[in-house]
């Protein structure tokens, strides 16, 4: 999977597991903040909730907080973890 | 105590109408569904995304209440099953997922305490804050727990209700249990349907309780509650209940009574009518919003709205005379039984 094409399901999944239906993938940009009141507005149920994805859809499985906050910054963020973390293994 | 302001959302129009409707809605099949408000600028997306739809109708009801009020020293629910739906998602997905990582958002909201906690959370309210979940009787502990507290002193205002929703798979199971009709009927023809089960219901009433008040809606005067009775301890209980308050059954005017069509434990509700109160009028309301364990709290809805001359529908044809005092009488799965004395 090239990595536009990792972005774009990546923006479908969102929408699905924190529940904002109401967005279109084309509508979160790849580098909109996906926390704070500049970005997407998530909060920290909904960080539990990109975790639980990362696992479900990936694989992989996050047990460092300090590192799910820098992953989790933007769509952009999440794509280059997964693509560094698959390439590694 | 004295209730002064009042919410419902129910399967009929009540939270727009402020009351029943000229017209109520009729309901046909076996799942008499809450007619859900627009929530816009009553709950914030960023949250109601998250809300399953007991929380959701909790909030819808019972926010705009405390918002009302300059103080609330207590929120007391009353909700047997919580959110359901979510509630038997989330166990699902402990099987699903092999008891691995699970989203947090289907269990937050399906304890049933999630909406006394979200209500509390919403209007910055730090007082006594609890859930009753006694199944069929936990709105009467609810109640009961808020003449506790206002004979103690220890609050002058509270917020207090229920709610339930329907869950499709608790609906099934309880359809397989004979708790629900197999066959379709209509809100018209279901309580002369003669045949075992009822129809499913939801909703969420909510009410501002005050121990004083010069200005109110109606006033409840006493609850009592009582599990597997006999049919002599039913009629036991509703003569205490009356004697404690120093009335006699032809004092009571109106009959609120909890009929649900089912042939196998509307018995219960003839042997009072028949042996206590033959010359009353009777109200029915599970014909208007279906069967569910907290549904007494419509009743009281109901019967509030009866007595402060609100809107009260077409079917509900009023007494000659004003109305002083009601009963209502209500069991679930003719095993919880419970009693609510309201007057003027």
């Amino acid at each position: 999977m090239d990595k536009a094409e990792l972005i774009l399901n990546l923006k479908k999944q969102i929408i699905q597991y924190v529940n904002i239906l109401d967005y279109k993938p084309d509508q979160i940009g790849d580098d909109l903040p996906l926390f704070g009141p500049d970005g997407l507005g998530l909060d920290s149920i909904d960080a539990l909730e990109l975790s639980v994805m990362l696992e479900r859809e990936y694989d992989i499985k996050l047990t460092n907080p300090a590192e799910a906050r820098k992953i989790f910054v933007s769509v952009n963020s999440i794509a280059e973890y997964i693509i560094s973390t698959k390439s590694s293994e | 105590m004295y209730i002064t302001d009042l919410r419902a959302i129910s399967p009929q129009a009540t939270f727009d109408a402020g009351g029943l409707q000229d017209h109520p809605t009729s309901h046909s099949g076996n799942k008499y569904n809450a007619q859900e408000p627009d929530y816009a600028g009553l709950i914030a997306p960023i949250l109601l995304r998250r809300m399953g739809k007991s929380i959701r109708m909790g909030i819808g009801a019972g926010l705009p209440l405390i918002q009302n009020q300059r103080n609330i020293d207590a929120i007391i629910i009353g909700s047997s099953e919580g959110g359901l739906e979510d509630c038997i998602k989330f166990l699902n997905q402990i099987v699903l997922y092999k008891e691995g990582t699970l989203t947090p958002t289907n269990f937050v909201q399906s304890t049933p305490n999630a909406l006394a906690g979200s209500l509390a959370l919403m209007s910055r309210n730090t007082c006594y804050n609890i859930t009753h979940v006694h199944k069929g009787n936990a709105f009467e502990n609810a109640l009961i727990d808020a003449m506790l507290l206002f004979e103690e002193g220890k609050a002058d205002t509270i917020l207090a209700g229920n709610v339930e929703e329907i869950s499709d798979y608790n609906f099934n199971i309880e359809t397989l249990a004979g708790q629900f009709k197999v066959e379709d009927s209509t809100s018209e023809n279901l309580l002369e349907s003669g045949t075992p089960g009822t129809v499913c219901g939801e909703g969420a009433s909510m009410f501002i309780l005050k121990d004083k008040a010069d200005d109110y809606l109606a006033r409840i005067v006493d609850v009592a509650q009582i599990s597997y009775p006999t049919e002599e301890e039913i009629l036991g209980l509703i003569m205490d209940t009356l004697k404690k308050n120093n009335l006699r059954p032809e004092d009571i005017d109106t009959l609120i009574l909890g009929k649900s069509g089912d042939s196998h434990t509307d018995v219960w509700y003839t042997a009072v009518n028949r042996k206590l109160f033959q010359e009353q009028s009777i109200f029915t309301f599970k014909d208007l919003v279906g069967e569910y364990p907290t549904s007494i709290a419509f009743a009281t809805y109901l019967a509030a709205c009866l007595i402060s001359g609100r809107n009260i529908g077409w079917k509900l044809i009023l007494p000659p005379k004003p109305i002083k005092h009601i009963l209502i009488y209500n069991h679930y799965k003719g095993v919880q039984h419970g009693l609510i004395l309201m007057s003027i």
